[in-house]
């Protein structure tokens, strides 16, 4: 069996500023390997994360693989028990599903993130943007992640889902409060601190799914709302499918926002070409996310036994797929350690694949384009300004803890 | 082999040979045709495989979910089709597909 390399200490600062090489060690591993921790047999080499994510037999959920009583252990373990509106919300929804559950649900939601939709949402986030700018332009140097990023992919979902302008602060603090409780360090205090962040917004969101049955608009809750009313959906549906939305969404694209600039930052000829021509931001957004990829880690469940790269498999196995590590293979990238913002085609898998691509993708990536547009299009010299930034510790996100510049 | 014409928005055209079973979409990328994203990887999960075939190729009608997931593509035509749901035959020897400007 294949033994974890030293390097790999998803815990460690160390790990956080640089995971590469330990990522780098994985992928020369001859097979998948062991991850006693957390239980979890990990694959870091491209074609086999892809494998597994196109692989209808393997599955995100627990409700096709475990019997009721084993979910109910599971659980227990995971401490994710005696949480009424977390369990009925936010274990149970569109990523906990598979098959034709996860279908149905997907198809009630998807035609509100094609691409044409989503991009109509452009002047709503430069306005937002914008005046986010505007209130810090004066002060010359700030954080770029507390100051700006966090008060903005959040606010974006919450408009498009259909939550009022003055409301969409609020979503922020439920969705962190709600994601905090994943960290592995599950205490008693974040427990209560989901549980009633989720509760509020459950109340909240029923408030206005009651305002949008009287006078639906063009959102994504009225949406959701006509698939209820059609009876493709039910209600605690339509609550689940609101939150994943944002909470998906919010904490990974402030993520990549701020390792994006730092790449521009530590790349100076590519901020430069990015300056000059504007044409390159798509392509400059989807090497931000290979490089630096927000989510790194996801898993599936074996559900009937098979062999993935050269292991046997039984039901019930966990198999953990490391993006980060599968987006600077070096057999599915040139170059996979540069930072290239004219690389394509990049078929990175930063959004995952299968069934369960990212729903958001084109919005996360509007909003970076309407981002880094605006500030450089605002600044003549975006500058790091104090020390080398630290990144938050953890296998699950990928992600700054502080980004200090200065803008002149 | 099934040999498969590609026709880029700038009229050059890739010729790609591809063997039965193997999805039309699987072929472009193997075939690095940086036109077709593919980015969920082939599970009609994103819409970014678009091409567009003459409506008289030897090609099987869409069923679900190609079905309902064409029309999110940018300005779908009747000829617009997802390369992930079309499998290789035979019959689609010498087929040129349309490669579009952009997936999105």
């Amino acid at each position: 069996m294949n033994s974890l390399p030293d390097a790999f200490a998803p815990l460690s600062q160390a790990f956080a500023q640089d995971p590469y090489p330990a990522y780098a060690a994985l992928r020369a591993q001859p097979g998948p390997t062991y991850f006693a921790d957390v239980d979890m047999w990990l694959l870091s080499r491209a074609d086999d994360v892809m494998r597994v994510i196109q692989d209808t037999t393997l599955m995100r959920g627990t409700e096709t693989v475990f019997s009721p009583e084993e979910r109910r252990a599971l659980q227990r373990a995971e401490n994710f028990h005696d949480i009424p509106h977390h369990e009925r919300f936010v274990q149970n929804n569109l990523l906990e599903s598979d098959g034709p559950t996860h279908a149905r649900l997907r198809r009630q939601v998807f035609r509100t993130f094609t691409p044409g939709l989503i991009a109509r949402q452009r002047p709503m986030i430069d306005t937002h943007v914008s005046a986010l700018i505007d209130r810090l332009e004066p002060r010359g140097e700030f954080d770029f992640i507390a100051d700006f990023a966090v008060h903005i992919p959040g606010h974006v979902i919450g408009r498009v889902i259909g939550v009022p302008d003055a409301d969409c602060p609020r979503l922020r603090v439920w969705s962190e409060e709600t994601v905090r409780f994943f960290d592995i360090d599950r205490t008693p205090e974040k427990k209560a601190r989901a549980e009633a962040a989720v509760t509020e917004f459950y109340h909240y969101l029923l408030d206005l799914t009651a305002e949008r049955q009287k006078s639906p608009r063009e959102d994504v809750l009225s949406a959701l709302i006509a698939s209820m009313t059609r009876g493709d959906l039910s209600e605690d549906e339509l609550i689940a499918t609101c939150m994943l939305i944002l909470m998906a969404g919010h904490g990974s694209t402030i993520d990549v926002l701020g390792t994006g600039l730092l790449a521009l930052l530590e790349h100076p000829k590519a901020m430069a070409t990015l300056r000059a021509d504007p044409s390159t931001m798509q392509t400059t957004i989807q090497e931000m996310f290979r490089f630096q990829s927000p989510l790194p880690f996801f898993h599936r469940y074996v559900t009937k036994p098979c062999e993935i790269a050269g292991q046997q498999f039984q039901r019930g196995d966990r198999i953990g797929v490391l993006y980060g590590a599968a987006n600077r293979d070096e057999f599915a990238f040139d170059a996979p350690d540069t930072f290239d913002i004219h690389r394509s085609p990049n078929r990175h898998l930063a959004f995952g694949g299968g069934a369960h691509f990212c729903l958001g993708n084109h919005l996360a990536r509007l909003t970076m384009d309407v981002v880094f547009t605006q500030l450089l299009s605002r600044f003549m010299t975006i500058s790091l300004s104090g020390n080398t930034p630290e990144y938050k510790t953890g296998l699950s996100v990928r992600g700054l803890k502080s980004l200090n510049i200065s803008l002149r | 082999m099934i040999t498969i014409h590609f026709a880029h928005p700038d009229g050059t055209v890739t010729k790609a040979q591809g063997t039965p079973g193997q999805t039309l979409m699987q072929l472009a990328v193997d075939s690095s045709i940086a036109e077709i994203l593919a980015e969920c990887g082939g599970a009609c999960a994103c819409a970014t495989c678009r091409v567009d075939i003459s409506l008289d190729a030897p090609v099987l009608p869409m069923v679900e979910p190609e079905a309902s997931m064409v029309d999110c593509v940018a300005e779908p035509l009747p000829t617009t089709r997802l390369s992930c749901q079309i499998i290789l035959s035979a019959q689609m020897d010498g087929m040129t597909v349309h490669l579009p400007e952009r997936q999105y």
